[in-house]
């Protein structure tokens, strides 16, 4: 299966999974990214790092780190 | 689909601390709780009260603007202003300045003030850093930064008739800078670390606190999105990686995914510091003022003062 996902600082990828049993956690790892610096989205709504995702589905990663 | 713990709505937020799922609306209740617990504890506003906030345009400091204004509308007692600090930063501040104005729109009955670095030093921090540079100063744009300020927002808070500033630093912020402090061995400012700095007595002083002192930095952006005030524009300071901090930031984020509850014990551990210190005296922050400008200063010159003359902004004395 295939997740897209989009940082809202405009890094954009896809991440391809083998099997369906897939959760937002797995979806960051992969990505090498820590679920403590994201606040994800899909379809519209926040979602937990527990929640399942779908072929398909689109993330949108908000960044909680931001420098200032 | 995780629930919420208190009800079957899909979950937002799982708290690591107590492993309690929540949805938009528990969450919200706890954010609030939570916020309002160090209020309480830590004595951060009397009855009535002219309360400026520091903003950057920023999530947590948006957020916390937010925060305060809801619950002021509880306490008809208080007011409060909003007062921004614009450094001169290019490709940064003049994007977080247009959040907070598009902000500030919904609020058409808040008073604010927007001070910059060019009026009131003659220079923006661009300009200060490539001045510093060209004279072979050792200092970071983050230093000449945090000095000044922390001068501006403390003078013109006072000038706008403040009797407390808030600032949103959160969970996060406070232990990134207790553990730089412990690695330079900086007691005394880890001395400053209380959610209230209630001890620094002097006419031109005015008392600083921190609402968010017990909130993740997660937390305050979660808040952010589910309020609709998240900003629109996203931009990184460019002096940001060049300080330490960020190195501590990533280390510790790593860490709480790896050992959740870190972040929780390191808070722990600055509480336990902070008594130790109190019973110590050392908590007590003697302040006087400043030789050159009058304002408040733990030195016969204030750093501001300082920076200001090295950088040959002023004449030296």
């Amino acid at each position: 299966m295939i997740v897209r996902v989009r940082i809202i600082d405009g890094r954009e990828f896809q991440v391809k999974f083998e099997g369906c049993d897939v959760r937002v956690k797995d979806v960051l790892k992969k990505l090498k990214l820590s679920s403590e610096e994201y606040v994800v989205v899909k379809s519209g709504n926040v979602v937990t790092e527990e929640d399942g995702v779908s072929d398909g589905d689109e993330l949108i990663l908000y960044p909680v780190v931001s420098g200032g | 689909m995780v629930k919420c713990s208190y009800c079957s709505k899909p979950a937002v937020y799982i708290s690591k601390a107590d492993g309690k799922a929540y949805c938009a609306k528990h969450f919200i209740e706890y954010f609030d709780r939570k916020v309002r617990r160090t209020i309480r504890r830590y004595g951060l506003f009397s009855k009535k009260e002219h309360i400026v906030v520091a903003v950057s345009g920023g999530k947590d400091s948006l957020s916390l603007l937010h925060y305060l204004m809801r619950l002021a509308k509880k306490v008809p007692t208080w007011k409060i202003s909003a007062l921004l600090i614009n450094e001169g930063i290019k490709g940064y501040r003049e994007y977080t300045i247009k959040d907070f104005l598009d902000f500030i729109n919904d609020y058409k009955d808040i008073d604010y003030k927007i001070v910059s670095f060019k009026e009131e030093f003659g220079a923006t921090l661009d300009e200060i850093v490539r001045i510093g540079k060209k004279k072979g100063l050792p200092y970071l744009p983050c230093s000449y930064c945090g000095v000044f300020r922390r001068y501006l927002l403390n003078k013109v808070a006072r000038e706008m008739g403040a009797t407390v500033l808030a600032t949103a630093h959160n969970l996060d912020d406070v232990i990134q800078t207790y553990l730089m402090n412990i690695i330079k061995n900086s007691w005394d400012k880890i001395a400053r670390l209380s959610p209230t700095t209630g001890s620094a007595k002097h006419p031109k002083f005015v008392r600083k606190v921190k609402p968010f002192f017990e909130v993740l930095e997660k937390e305050t952006t979660l808040y952010a999105i589910l309020n609709n005030i998240y900003p629109k524009h996203f931009v990184e300071c460019p002096y940001a990686q060049t300080n330490i901090r960020w190195t501590i930031r990533k280390q510790l984020n790593e860490l709480e995914e790896r050992m959740p509850g870190t972040k929780y014990g390191l808070l722990q551990s600055l509480l336990t510091s902070l008594n130790l210190l109190k019973r110590s005296g050392r908590e007590v922050v003697e302040l006087s003022t400043c030789k050159v400008c009058g304002e408040p200063s733990s030195h016969d010159i204030c750093r501001a003062c300082m920076f200001r003359m090295e950088l040959g902004m002023i004449r030296s004395i």
